[in-house]
């Protein structure tokens, strides 16, 4: 069968446009900075950045249940919305943010299939400047569901990859070690490497050039067959800072249709860094795609 | 008045073309090859400093005499910088605005002269982490404004607009062939946007289909601005391999070291992508018994002076007094 396990969870660029300004959807544009968002975006959208909006901005931590609420509820959405979420580098913080929208138990949410770059990318796709002011509307939340996030405790019961499937989507010169950064980067950590038994499937294997997820007969080569991810087993997917770990996420709870798979969103700026680690350098099991 | 006296009613006069072509400066003591000699062709001379005046001019001379420009309608660009400051001081004596987009890793020098000849900025963070195949923020933020704001931007689009490519068609072109009297072997070109290469290698090889393109590109990770690796290609429409006789990739920091042997050695005030240039040059030589070469030199160096010191810390030394 080659349709994906919750096929709900994508919207296309041409669904969106056929369904501009209609009642109850709401458009989220999520990126890493307000910048783009600002420049121009889909009709009706609102824009929230990844950094300074969706993270408490104290303590390193997903945004706390109140927080969450109030913005929700000053942007004008309801838990009652169907959101459709995108962005931009191809989606990543839209990942987090509906990754986070699940932690609070939004029923009706989904991705626009390759992002902002895709529907700029389309000839006629109109954006706007225009941010229309919302009426503040009251958020309810639920309480956090948990189940979605891995803290580095469930990541050291399960080192060595035998018990659940540990996936490291970071590029293959971050698995290795040979960086512990990207150039440029000002989120590192003290040491390079990966988790001891983590596969190494950059986040970049599961989407087509364009930036829409790839079908899905190549997606369970890629990760079934190719890294040898165990399906029966749990899975913990990882990166830097849990952005891009929150698009493979996506990938593997609603396309692959996984169950029990968990986002570290401490990633390796806390793995690598915290004392007496064990930490594993080389190739490992490295996926070419 | 005219290219004789070299008199001028308006800087628009001095654009290059067959008539005023940029100097060919032939390179003496770095190169060895006694039997390939080996040019220069200084396009900081011409009128706002880099080899994108060319494909600047032809690129809003279309709009202005589409009439799409004007009334308050000014121009949205993706750029590293040349083709902005080039615009900018176009818009300038046309009498509209223009709106560049620029990475951030750009250098100061570069972002203030912009401002300088004219243009509002919109500085992009470089990626929060990087990610091949995406395309280029500063080309993505400059289509956004372009589609979101039609009335106010339109974008000529460098990365896609053939008349960039035309540019050097009718003009590098036809130039460099008159200056070596139809003796060209090699022609050397970095890669940007793809223009130069592929107008310049489209006229020259159909004067002579046995021109060798030799392109020389940066590594990856590089900070040459203006320049992609060849996996950052992708990004221009205008890029033709089948053009290319060679792509040799060069480790960036000779970029820097050679644009200090031209100035030191052949009077040469060149820019980092001429060094790369000349780098590569010289390396494909070593294969090549004779011939005539022509390297396109982009820039000067007095844009990357920072960039220059970051690179040789030495260049710094002892600038305070004791």
């Amino acid at each position: 069968m080659n349709t994906y396990v919750h096929p709900e969870m994508l919207v296309s660029t041409q669904w969106v446009f056929d369904h501009l300004g209609q009642p109850g959807l709401r458009l989220v544009e999520v990126d890493v900075d307000t910048q783009a968002y600002q420049a121009g975006h889909l009709p009706g959208a609102v824009g929230f950045n990844w950094q300074t909006q969706l993270q408490d901005q104290v303590t390193r931590d997903i945004l706390p249940k109140p927080a969450f609420e109030k913005l929700m509820g000053s942007a004008g959405l309801t838990a009652q919305d169907k959101l459709v979420l995108y962005g931009d580098n191809n989606n990543w913080f839209a990942a987090y943010a509906l990754w986070l929208f699940k932690i609070y138990g939004h029923q009706e949410v989904c991705l626009m299939d390759g992002g902002r770059i895709k529907w700029l990318k389309e000839e006629d796709r109109p954006m706007t400047t225009q941010v229309a002011l919302a009426e503040p509307t009251t958020y309810v939340a639920q309480d956090p569901d948990l189940s979605l996030r891995a803290r580095v405790g469930d990541v050291l019961k399960v080192l060595g990859g035998g018990a659940e499937n540990l996936v490291d989507v970071r590029s293959p010169d971050e698995f290795t070690g040979r960086v512990v950064a990207p150039p440029g980067m000002t989120e590192t950590a003290q040491r390079g490497g990966h988790i001891p038994g983590a596969k190494s499937v950059p986040w970049s294997s599961a989407v087509k050039e364009d930036g829409t997820f790839k079908p899905m007969d190549e997606l369970r080569r890629i990760y079934f067959v190719d890294a040898g991810l165990q399906p029966s087993l749990p899975t913990i997917a990882y990166c830097r800072i849990g952005e891009r770990s929150s698009h493979t996420w996506f990938v593997l709870t609603y396309l692959l249709g996984l169950e029990q798979v968990r986002n570290y969103d401490g990633s390796w700026t806390e793995y690598g860094s915290m004392v007496g680690l064990p930490i594993e350098r080389g190739a490992g099991d490295r996926v070419q795609a | 008045m005219g290219h004789g006296s070299r008199v001028y009613d308006s800087i628009l006069q001095t654009l290059p073309g067959v008539d005023n072509p940029t100097p060919l400066v032939r390179i003496n003591r770095l190169n060895p090859h006694r039997e390939f000699t080996l040019y220069a062709k200084l396009e900081w001379m011409n009128p706002f400093g880099s080899v994108k005046d060319r494909a600047a001019s032809y690129l809003l001379r279309d709009l202005v005499e589409r009439g799409v420009l004007g009334g308050g309608r000014g121009v949205v660009e993706p750029t590293s910088g040349n083709t902005g400051i080039s615009m900018a001081a176009l818009a300038a004596v046309l009498g509209f605005r223009l709106r560049a987009v620029v990475p951030g890793k750009v250098p100061l020098e570069k972002k203030v002269l912009l401002r300088i000849a004219g243009a509002d900025l919109d500085v992009v963070n470089d990626a929060l982490c990087p990610s091949p195949g995406l395309g280029e923020g500063s080309i993505n933020l400059a289509l956004t404004r372009a589609r979101a704001e039609p009335d106010r931007y339109a974008m000529p689009n460098q990365y896609e607009n053939e008349l960039n490519a035309r540019a050097h068609f009718e003009t590098t072109g036809p130039e460099i062939w008159r200056q070596t009297e139809g003796r060209i072997t090699h022609l050397f070109v970095s890669l940007g946007t793809c223009g130069t290469a592929t107008g310049c290698g489209r006229f020259l090889k159909q004067q002579n289909p046995a021109v060798q393109v030799v392109a020389v590109q940066p590594d990856p990770g590089h900070d040459v601005p203006g320049l992609r690796n060849v996996e950052e290609l992708k990004v221009s429409k205008l890029f033709d391999p089948k053009l290319l006789d060679q792509i040799l990739e060069v480790d960036h920091e000779l970029a820097y070291t050679r644009a200090l042997d031209l100035a030191r050695q052949e009077g040469l005030l060149a820019g980092p992508s001429s060094g790369l240039i000349l780098e590569g040059a010289l390396r494909a030589l070593k294969e090549v018994p004779a011939g005539l070469g022509v390297m396109i030199f982009p820039d000067n160096v007095f844009k990357y002076v920072s960039a220059m010191v970051r690179h040789r810390p030495d260049l710094a030394e002892g600038t305070a007094p004791p």
